[in-house]
């Protein structure tokens, strides 16, 4: 369920209270949705601005002693009794969301950083000439503002003073841990501060002052932004969520808004610097009145939430809740009988956010080391000590880079199975399913021995049937070899075939050629035989012996009969 | 209707054929899930009809699934297994009481030789069912006590073989398994919440995890790696109670002594000029004559190993258990120890590799008696060693956030020293761009001048590794050069556009290589971080004109408005310095947060006139042809008051709009008590207003009051801001109305708001009205 509430701490007095507020000195009070008393923690007085609450932790520096009461949340008793060499005047602590480090401001006018999970504790130099009275801590948790009764605000940067090596210091050579900007515009002792909720660069800060001013001002560069001129001395301020106004308390009990915008003006109303020079008169009838005149001083201020109530503790002991947009009080929260000197809102439970959430807490804070084990070791300037140790629970992993979540956490959370995982899951039944190995795996019975033994009969079955495939397809391949041979044989003889056709259609035209030349000689010689004949019957008929001119042509024909008896023999 | 769903699947599941059961797994599932109301519902808390029908449906879902699990064929227990995670996660402790056998049968299909599939989803429905069981002693005493070590055994069989020896029993990993990752992530879900059930098994757990990260030979994914880390990691949470504690100091302290020890031999071509802040740490003695190895088992009982690339993989492995042993959630309170680690880191990250391997140009000297190509070798693989020590560092700024203060300078001295002689390595530049940003983040407002200064050199590289690759190298080399020596003329905050040439890249074609979306995150997120936490005045004009210019060229969003939100401090003797605004309207103007920027909507303070105007504007709505006539509208108006107003008021006193009424009020009175402004007029009517609410809610209640009583809601912080958008219209109606002719004449004479008529100007007779309502009330 969703509900606020605040830590309230008290100076203890020579009244009496009630019996359930015997001895008692810090009050954790639900504010809403019912305002009632959740648990308090007993023997703490504490002067205005010496309580600091973290998540796990709250600490109080004692009025008029030089300690500080650790009190944890999650146990509800007094943790730890810290003793410290100087009276602390007021403490705050920085370390962002976790509240790591607490900052303590002494009587003697210096700070006092301790790192409660670590033990190590770093105290700078004595900057201010009177007690520190106020601290706060910028939202980034990297600069500390402080104010003292000398009047002056100091300006420290966190990481300057706790570093353990420091860089190389240039010219402008300054001693280590001293501030590294201070703000002088107050003329009398600072009362209260606060700090704006940017973290970027132009955040702002309220101080006011004993001189009846508030001066809002830029704490990262020193510029005043605002002062205005207070009916009375605040002894208290507090800053709106969005910096839109901020509340003062006096010593009658009254509260006071005083609002940044006032004009319509376009340019931001802080950094118009025509405006800057002149300060801003607040009327003392604007004042919220208290409803009693015997509420006494207000002491602490503190906004709700949502910025719309103002809290105020009283010196009666009373804490007031105001209606901010009504300007007036609105109801009496709770009567503590000593004086309230603090109010310290906490973030309301019940808002699921992610930036509130915390990986790791703190059960038990880790006590100063008295001796000087974190000093630096001798041989390496800037080391870190081997001893030192961060003393923590992790609750929630945090990694620096978020990791893919993995198949498993995806399905762990899943309603059953992510889509992948279901898909890959039937694309495997259906593998099984396929013909072969349905056969083989379907059929599985109860017992697993059985199974196994089905199993490696198969087995066997399955290597027989292998090999015999294997076998007929060697076969096969044999088969196919002859039948190429063959094959290829045929085409041999085939070619071989026409070649032989191919000769003898060759030897016919031959043996024709041959014929007709025998036919041609033939017709020659009977050509030839008809012309002897014919030259005997001629020589015969003149008379002339036949038988010469016979011969004589015989003679003549004979070179072409031998002729073409060579060519015929060929 | 889930009463009738319940029904369906239940009927389908028992007629539907066994092996047609898969196919419509998924769609039984998500049914089941969808009647979650009724099966998580107490059953003794069913009175009525029709619950005794539930009841028996319930019955008839779980029989049905128990024998499914038993079932003949493997889609029959496939299906069971899909369905009993969808009925677990549906039904939550309902469900699981009584349902022992389906935790028995879910183990006995582990055993069987069914489809991987079938086993990993047995796997991950076990690793549920027990981690529901966590939160109930009844559940945890009937399931979990006497089941889980049967589930545990069962899973590490899978993965692993058990070897029995005299001093107790080991286990040697399978290789090859598909279920190795799946069982360490089970396992690593369940340690932290039964670790007395997994006590007896943590020997055995830790003999197979060294055995996975200490292996040369086998291969093992990197998720298998990953999950390996985190659940050797976590074993101590296996220790009695009261000594978990302790058990983390040890495994963390052997952790960085075995990192010691390896980086011993790996580190032994170099002669380190390192000495540890622990004075009890000595290394280890080595003969140089023999290979690099180191053979026996190390602090943590990881097997030895030989070869400088095996050395490495080995340190690297402790380092990332380091960040484990840190970053995962732990079961009492732990002492990191800082100072060991970062001890350990500035161990191995004094050791760089040396520009162009000569020695002493970067403070390495070498070992005279390690051959050169050892050496060699070392220079390769130092960049993996880095990036693992910068992960470790990254790990535990992570951890520690604001407390990082303290070692947060020791940190970044020792990345840029890492970056300035290793940064031609990708993924060391990648390495150290995280965890600068995380760096930067925490510390960056009150960073120094000279740290600053040294990371300078990292934000230029940052930038050319965003930038768009060109094919022709030698133009951008032009370009930069040109832009560093304008900037070094005194015109460092000139505008970027001047370094955009719209020509030059059109020719140019980028150059097609392979992507590195991790490193261009990296540095895109440096620069941002950069941009929003550094101080302007610290930065080097050159670097801020180079990093504006590159985060224009790639239209990083976030890192342009962290620019335009902390612009470049006007210099005396020097103009306002230019913004990258317009860039960043140009390419975004339709992005909410740009237009915040661009056109805020001021004053964010809701003040009584806007009260009044907001008033004034339901009016204008509800009436509309009333508001021609002013006069007669008069008293319509107090009647709609008398509505509105109460629920406005009523509202605003309960929300948190800060009305500052008072102040100005009486600052008018001071400033303008001759002149009759408006504003006194206007400023008037408010506390008649706030009477004429308070009175109406006792008379009738009004229906939104009831509504604002709770606690605060986050939704009212947009109420607020909603009058302001719609105040303009109001005012714009009302002054242009016809019949206002008095409107010009009162208009402000205060100094401040002469260019905007604000406030609604009403007649006279409306004024003297409220005043004698205020008069009669307070009478």
């Amino acid at each position: 369920m969703l509900s606020e509430s605040f830590v309230a701490s008290t100076l203890s007095s020579a009244k009496t209270p009630a019996a359930t507020l015997r001895d008692v000195g810090i009050c954790l009070q639900e504010f809403q949705p019912s305002p009632q008393l959740r648990s308090t923690f007993k023997k703490s007085s504490t002067n205005t601005n010496c309580l600091a609450v973290s998540p796990s932790h709250i600490f109080s520096a004692q009025a008029e002693k030089a300690v500080v009461h650790v009190y944890s949340r999650e146990k509800g008793n007094q943790e730890a009794l810290v003793p410290f060499p100087e009276r602390i005047r007021s403490i705050a602590v920085a370390g962002a969301k976790y509240g790591d480090v607490l900052v303590l401001g002494t009587e003697g006018g210096r700070l006092i950083l301790w790192e409660t999970c670590t033990g190590r504790q770093v105290a700078t130099t004595a900057s201010h000439l009177q007690p520190v009275t106020s601290i706060v801590v910028d939202p980034t948790s990297n600069f500390i503002l402080s104010g003292s009764d000398d009047a002056s605000i100091h300006v420290w940067s966190i990481p300057n003073i706790l570093s353990f090596s420091r860089p190389a210091q240039g010219r402008d050579r300054q001693p280590q841990n001293a501030p590294i900007r201070t703000f002088s515009n107050h003329r009398a002792a600072i009362t209260s501060l606060a700090v704006g909720h940017s973290s970027g660069r132009h955040n702002i800060a309220v101080s006011t002052a004993k001189d009846n001013t508030a001066i809002a001002w830029d704490y990262q560069t020193g510029l005043v932004l605002r002062t205005y001129l207070l009916p009375f001395s605040a002894t208290c301020v507090s800053l709106d969520p969005v910096d839109r106004a901020f509340y003062v308390g006096y010593e009658d009990g009254s509260a006071q808004s005083v609002d940044f915008y006032r004009s319509n003006s376009v340019q931001h109303p802080l950094h118009d610097s025509s405006a800057q020079s002149t300060p801003a008169q607040v009327s003392a009838e604007d004042r919220w009145l208290p409803p009693a005149a015997d509420s006494g001083a207000t002491k602490a201020l503190a906004l709700s939430y949502d910025g719309s109530t103002l809290l105020s503790a009283h010196d009666s002991g009373k804490v007031l809740s105001w209606n901010i947009a009504r300007r007036k009080f609105a109801a009496s929260i709770a009567d503590y009988t000593h004086p309230v000197t603090n109010l310290v809102m906490l973030p309301p439970s019940g808002l699921p956010h992610s930036s509130h959430t915390l990986n790791r807490t703190i059960h038990a804070i880790v006590k100063p080391r008295l001796d000087n084990a974190f000093a630096d070791p001798s041989h390496a300037p800037g080391a870190i000590p081997a001893d030192y140790a961060f003393q923590a629970h992790i609750v929630a992993p945090s990694q620096p880079k978020s990791r893919a979540p993995s198949q498993f956490s995806q399905a762990l959370t899943h309603a059953f199975f992510p889509d992948s995982i279901i898909e890959d899951g039937l694309a495997e039944l259906a593998a099984f399913r396929q013909p072969g190995g349905s056969d083989l795996i379907r059929v599985a019975p109860a017992a697993a021995l059985a199974d196994t033994a089905q199993a490696t009969a198969q087995d066997t079955h399955v290597a027989d049937l292998e090999a015999e495939v294997a076998m007929l397809k060697k076969k096969a391949a044999a088969n196919d070899t002859a039948r190429h041979a063959t094959a290829d044989e045929v085409a041999q003889l085939r070619s071989n075939l026409t070649q032989l056709q191919d000769y003898i259609n060759e030897l016919h035209g031959k043996q024709e050629a041959a014929q007709q030349d025998k036919v041609q000689r033939q017709a020659k010689k009977e050509d030839r035989d008809a012309k002897r004949r014919e030259a005997w019957f001629a020589a015969e008929k003149k008379g002339r012996n036949g038988d010469a001119a016979m011969k004589k042509t015989e003679i003549d024909d004979g070179m072409l009969t031998s002729e073409s008896d060579d060519q015929s023999d060929e | 209707m889930a009463a009738t769903t319940l029904r369906a699947v239940t009927h389908r599941l028992t007629t539907t054929p066994v092996d047609q059961l898969p196919s419509i797994a998924a769609f039984l599932a998500t049914s089941l899930s969808d009647c979650a109301e009724l099966l998580s519902a107490p059953q003794a808390q069913k009175p009525g009809k029709g619950d005794s029908d539930h009841a028996a449906q319930i019955h008839k879902l779980k029989t049905r699934l128990v024998s499914l699990l038993q079932d003949r064929s493997v889609e029959g227990r496939w299906t069971a297994v899909v369905l009993v995670k969808a009925a677990v996660e549906a039904g939550q402790w309902e469900m699981l009481r009584g349902y022992e056998p389906v935790v028995r049968s879910l183990i006995g299909i582990l055993a069987k030789p069914d489809p991987v599939s079938t086993r990993k989803m047995c796997i991950i429905t076990l690793t549920r069912i027990f981690h529901l069981t966590y939160q109930y002693p009844t559940l945890v005493r009937e399931i979990t006590t006497p089941h889980l070590p049967g589930f545990v055994t069962a899973a590490l069989n899978l993965v692993s073989t058990l070897v029995k020896l005299p001093s107790g029993s080991t286990r040697k990993p399978k290789p090859n398994t598909p279920f190795m990752e799946i069982v360490l992530h089970a396992i690593l879900e369940l340690v932290p919440r039964h670790p007395t059930i997994f006590r007896p098994f943590g020997s055995q757990l830790r003999s197979l995890l060294a055995e996975i990260l200490g292996s040369s030979q086998v291969y093992y994914s990197e998720q298998v790696f990953d999950v390996a880390e985190q659940l050797f990691a976590s074993l101590y949470k296996c220790a009695p109670k009261d000594k978990s504690g302790p058990a983390w100091t040890d495994d963390c302290k052997s952790t960085i002594l075995s990192a010691h020890r390896a980086a011993d031999h790996v580190f032994r071509a170099v002669a380190e000029q390192w000495e540890s802040v622990n004075p009890t740490l000595v290394p280890a003695k080595q003969n140089y004559s023999n290979e690099l190895a180191d053979t026996n088992p190390d602090a943590l009982g990881l097997p030895g190993w030989a070869g400088i690339h095996f050395g490495t993989d080995r340190l690297i492995t402790l380092l990332r258990l380091l960040s484990n042993f840190i970053s995962m959630p732990s079961a009492v309170t732990i002492a990191i120890p800082l100072g060991s680690i970062l001890d350990l880191t500035s161990r191995l990250t004094s050791v760089t590799v040396p520009p162009n391997g000569e020695a002493s140009q970067n403070g390495v000297q070498f070992n005279p008696q390690i051959s050169r190509d050892e050496r060699e070798l070392l220079w390769a693989e130092l960049p993996r060693i880095h990036i693992a020590c910068m992960d470790l560092l990254a790990h535990v700024a992570c951890v520690l956030e604001n407390s990082t203060t303290a070692i947060s300078q020791s940190i970044l001295e020792q990345v840029t020293w890492v970056f300035k002689n290793e940064k031609f390595r990708r993924d060391v530049r990648s390495a150290s761009y995280s965890l600068l940003t995380s760096l930067l983040t925490l510390n960056g407002p009150a960073m120094t001048k000279q740290s600053v200064a040294s990371i300078a050199n990292v934000l230029r590289v940052c930038c050319h590794d965003l930038l768009p690759q060109i094919e022709e190298s030698g133009v951008a080399g032009k370009f930069q050069s040109e832009s560093k020596s304008k900037s070094k003329g005194g015109q460092g905050t000139a505008n970027a556009d001047s370094f955009l040439n719209p020509e030059l890249r059109k020719n140019q074609p980028l150059k097609a290589g392979p992507q590195f979306p991790q490193l261009q995150q990296a540095a895109s997120g440096l620069l941002q971080s950069a941009l929003a936490s550094i101080s302007p005045n610290l930065l080097v004009p050159s670097v801020r004109a180079e990093i504006d210019r590159t985060i224009i060229l790639t239209a990083d969003k976030n890192a342009m408005l962290a620019s335009v939100l902390n612009p470049i401090p006007a210099a005396k003797g020097r103009g306002a310095g230019a913004s990258i605004m317009p860039f960043l309207v140009r390419s975004y103007s339709d992005q909410m947060d740009v237009e915040a920027l661009v056109r805020p909507r001021m004053p964010v303070l809701m003040t009584s006139a806007e009260l009044e105007a907001y008033t004034e504007m339901e009016e204008e709505e509800e009436a509309d042809e009333m508001a021609d006539e002013p006069f007669t509208a008069a008293p319509p108006r107090s009647s709609f008051l008398n509505e509105t107003a109460a629920a406005y008021a009523e509202a605003k006193n309960r929300e948190h709009s800060p009305v500052s009424v008072a102040p100005l009020h009486k600052r008018t009175y001071f400033e303008e008590t001759t002149t009759e402004s408006h504003i006194s007029s206007a400023s008037e009517q408010q506390p008649v207003q706030v009477k004429k609410a308070r009175f109406e809610e006792n008379i009738q209640q009004a229906p939104a009051a009831t509504t604002h009583v709770s606690t605060p809601r986050s939704t009212k912080v947009e109420g607020s801001m909603v009058p302001q958008q719609v105040q303009v219209a109001p005012q714009v109606s009302t002054n242009s109305a016809p019949s206002h002719s008095a409107a010009g004449t009162p208009l402000p004479v205060d100094d401040s708001d002469d260019e905007l008529p604000t406030l609604n100007i009403d007649s006279d007779t409306d004024d003297e009205d409220d005043e004698d309502d205020d008069v009669a009330m307070e009478g």
